[in-house]
């Protein structure tokens, strides 16, 4: 819903800044009717990040008690100021529209609704860099103490963590990336049912931008996709090296596809022979490189991550394929976003990057394990396990189930219902 | 004075204002739907604000008292994710109210009605946490846990109508409906007494003469509106929502310097030092933003109907 949500704001925001500058009424209707989208995103995701801040009270406490006491909640903070932002720009945004005078004026409004969304955004992959690599406190009295006392802390630093630059940039663009397939592949759908002449210009406007955000993404998200993994090598390498599958430590190792690693060897699957060397050496001028042997087995995550992970650069690899069929379509002014043959394509791309972008979470959060913050505390120490939350909890799950799909729903529902308006 | 509970009061006396102002429109929804005009020109667009303020609550909540986390997830939890649910409900079905068109069994008004329903019964929910937060009644601190059984005391439930009287006592200031002016003054007196009648029931201490404030202003509120006069003041959305939120705001004593029927010291348990340091900077910083955002606002609602072009 995140990913969507940004790359919604952004495609509203450049389609009304293109109506302005070319009093175009195409571009006009979709900003306004993508906006109401925007407002139900909004609704469900707001409640929603308020569960999630309420939930992890309730279910890690000592992991929350561990983040407002640290930086951590700091980034919080700036979080919800961000989400201020956001929130009273987008009442000016959609309630006072026709409010505003000066060419540019309303637009810019919604540049501000914008820069809140991914400030939020930043602000609280921040927060999942400080748990990959906790800073501003003295950890090892923490741990020490038995997780009772904080000491040595600067309430600042955890804006900037060894892994908080490369992973805010890979989240970032490969959100804003998967959102755009999303919002796209409904684009695309309605694009080729469509007989309404009208309707589908908007569709191909809308195509248009967003293929241009989704080709300028996916070529950031393999740039910074190889930061991030370089960035892992250095201060992750127990994660690096299960990601990757090394069973022992070495300087010509090669790249693992596809296999498991069964009483502590690598089998089946793919190997490329130096092809990991290269790239880390490439990357970091690392040369040897870890291996799961190194650490004690009870710190190791599961090994499913080196299956996550491949199936997100090989997943990620063809996404960039497509999108460079695209480019190149679009250079040679064939207008992709209006050829049935590639929006066909498009919709099962969209599948494969939420599915890419859900595993590159699934391999951040796993590859973790067993930590909720590295090498401080596990999750079972952050865990509360009292019963009482057994069926409210199993009662929150359900009503995802259905808040989730009746939401994307909605979003059309609220799209389509608004076909008619004429442009203004 | 500790100013990191008079910040996070502050966002939770804002939050609570904005949350009763909503549970006040609902009533409205659910009664006399054919006059919703008046309560949706307020509510729509100031549903999103409220969710923010509450989740501001929470953040300064967690950083002003750390130490608090733990026995706050053992004792409210439960309580808590019924909270989530019927806010994600009311959220998702106002957001979708909005801009729903006709098609099939699921309209406006269902919509509305639905948001409604889960706003009041969010109201009643928050109203027995408060409840608990103010006398102890249903929490046990030394085994950690919640029980509504033990919360059903004649101080909570008097608690709870009184507030609610409150809501429905105003709600025809917020949205100045005439013709129940001559309710209002009755409902909110009322409702003071019952109020004030809870909080010497859970625990008499409570009863500081700074209770005086918030009763006197809530009355203020209710004689305002009693003249055609001087009506026009509290029936400002802007006027009534600031003095809602002072009314809320100066009701702390209920909860500081003890909270949970005085069993809770806050200065033991507020943040400190660096941490303390930090929470100021941000307050002023992110004070600032809204200070700057809300400025914004209120000059361009101040031009008149909000012209939407939606």
């Amino acid at each position: 819903m995140v990913s969507t949500s940004i790359a919604l704001i952004l495609l509203i925001s450049i389609s009304e800044f293109l109506s302005v500058r070319g009093n175009d009424p195409v571009y006009n209707a979709l900003a306004r009717r993508l906006s109401k989208v925007f407002v139900v995103s909004f609704g469900v995701g707001t409640a929603s990040g308020i569960v999630m801040a309420v939930e992890l009270v309730g279910l890690f406490p000592s992991f929350m008690t561990l983040v407002a006491s640290t930086g951590a909640i700091v980034l919080l903070y700036a979080e919800i100021s961000a989400f201020f932002l956001e929130v009273l720009a987008l009442v000016l945004y959609v309630y006072y529209w026709n409010s505003f005078k000066g060419k540019y004026s309303h637009w810019v409004v919604s540049l501000f609704v914008v820069l809140g969304t991914l400030a939020s955004a930043v602000f609280i992959t921040m927060v999942n860099a400080w748990m990959n690599t906790p800073n501003g406190y003295d950890v090892s009295a923490f741990v020490n103490s038995g997780f009772k006392t904080v000491t040595g802390v600067e309430p600042f630093a955890a804006f900037l963590t060894v892994s908080t630059v490369s992973q805010v940039f890979h989240v970032l663009v490969t959100t804003i990336f998967a959102g755009t397939m999303v919002i796209g592949a409904y684009f695309a759908y309605w694009f080729v049912k469509s007989r309404d002449a009208g309707e589908k210009a908007m569709y191909g406007r809308a195509l248009k931008i967003l293929g241009v955000i989704a080709v300028v993404t996916i070529v950031l998200a393999g740039i910074s996709g190889s930061e991030e993994a370089g960035a892992l090598l250095v201060n992750q390498p127990l994660k690096y090296a299960a990601i990757e599958a090394n069973t022992v430590p070495g300087t010509n190792l090669p790249d693992h596809f596809f296999g498991s690693v069964v009483n502590g060897t690598y089998v089946g699957g793919i190997s490329m022979p130096g092809m990991q060397a290269l790239l880390a050496r490439f990357e970091t001028g690392i040369s040897t490189l870890p291996g799961l042997s190194q650490f004690p087995a009870s710190t190791w995550p599961p090994l499913l991550v080196n299956t996550t992970f491949n199936v997100m650069t090989v997943g990620g690899l063809a996404l960039g394929v497509f999108m460079f069929v695209f480019l190149v379509s679009l250079v040679r002014k064939r207008r992709p976003y209006e050829s049935r043959r590639l929006l066909y394509l498009w919709i099962p791309a969209a599948v494969l990057a939420m599915l890419v972008y859900q595993l590159g979470w699934a391999t951040d959060e796993v590859g973790r394990q067993p930590w909720i913050v590295y090498n401080v505390m596990t999750v079972a120490q952050a865990a509360n396990t009292s019963d009482a939350l057994l069926v409210p909890g199993v009662i929150i799950v359900l009503f995802y189930l259905v808040v989730v799909p009746a939401t994307f729903y909605f979003y059309s529902r609220v799209f389509q219902g608004s076909s008619k308006e004429a442009p203004a | 004075m500790n100013g990191i509970f008079e910040v996070n009061y502050a966002a939770f006396s804002v939050f609570a204002a904005l949350l009763i102002t909503e549970i006040m429109g609902a009533v409205g929804l659910l009664v006399a739907w054919p006059s919703r005009s008046k309560v949706l020109d307020y509510i729509v667009p100031v549903w999103e604000v409220t969710g923010t303020f509450g989740a501001l609550w929470v953040v300064t909540g967690d950083f002003a008292y750390p130490g608090l986390l733990v026995p706050v997830a053992e004792i409210f939890t439960p309580l808590l994710i019924v909270f989530l649910i019927l806010f994600v409900a009311r959220n998702a079905s106002i957001s979708f109210a909005e801009f729903i068109t006709k098609r099939g069994w699921l309209d406006e008004e269902k919509l509305y009605k639905s948001y409604a329903i889960a706003t009041i019964v969010l109201g009643v929910v928050v109203l027995v946490l408060l409840s608990a937060l103010v006398g102890g009644q249903g929490v046990s601190l030394a085994s950690g846990s919640f029980s509504i059984i033990s919360w059903a005391t004649a101080g909570s439930v008097v608690f709870e109508v009184g507030t609610l009287l409150l809501a429905v006592g105003l709600a025809p200031v917020l949205f100045d409906l005439s013709a129940l002016r001559k309710l209002v003054l009755p409902l909110t007196g009322l409702g003071v007494v019952l109020s004030v009648l809870s909080y010497w029931m859970m625990s008499p201490g409570l009863l500081t003469p700074w209770m005086a404030l918030p009763v006197l202003l809530t009355l203020a509120v209710g004689a305002l509106y009693a003249w055609p006069k001087t009506s026009r003041v509290v029936t400002n959305k802007a006027v009534f929502l600031a003095v809602l939120s002072v009314i809320i705001f100066s009701l702390q004593p209920l909860v500081y310097p003890k909270a949970i029927g005085q069993a809770l010291p806050i200065d033991t348990v507020t943040t400190a030092g660096a941490m303390a340091d930090a929470f100021f900077s941000m307050s002023v910083v992110g004070g600032l933003l809204l200070a700057l955002m809300l400025s914004l606002y209120v000059v361009v609602a101040s031009r008149g109907p909000s012209g939407t072009g939606l």
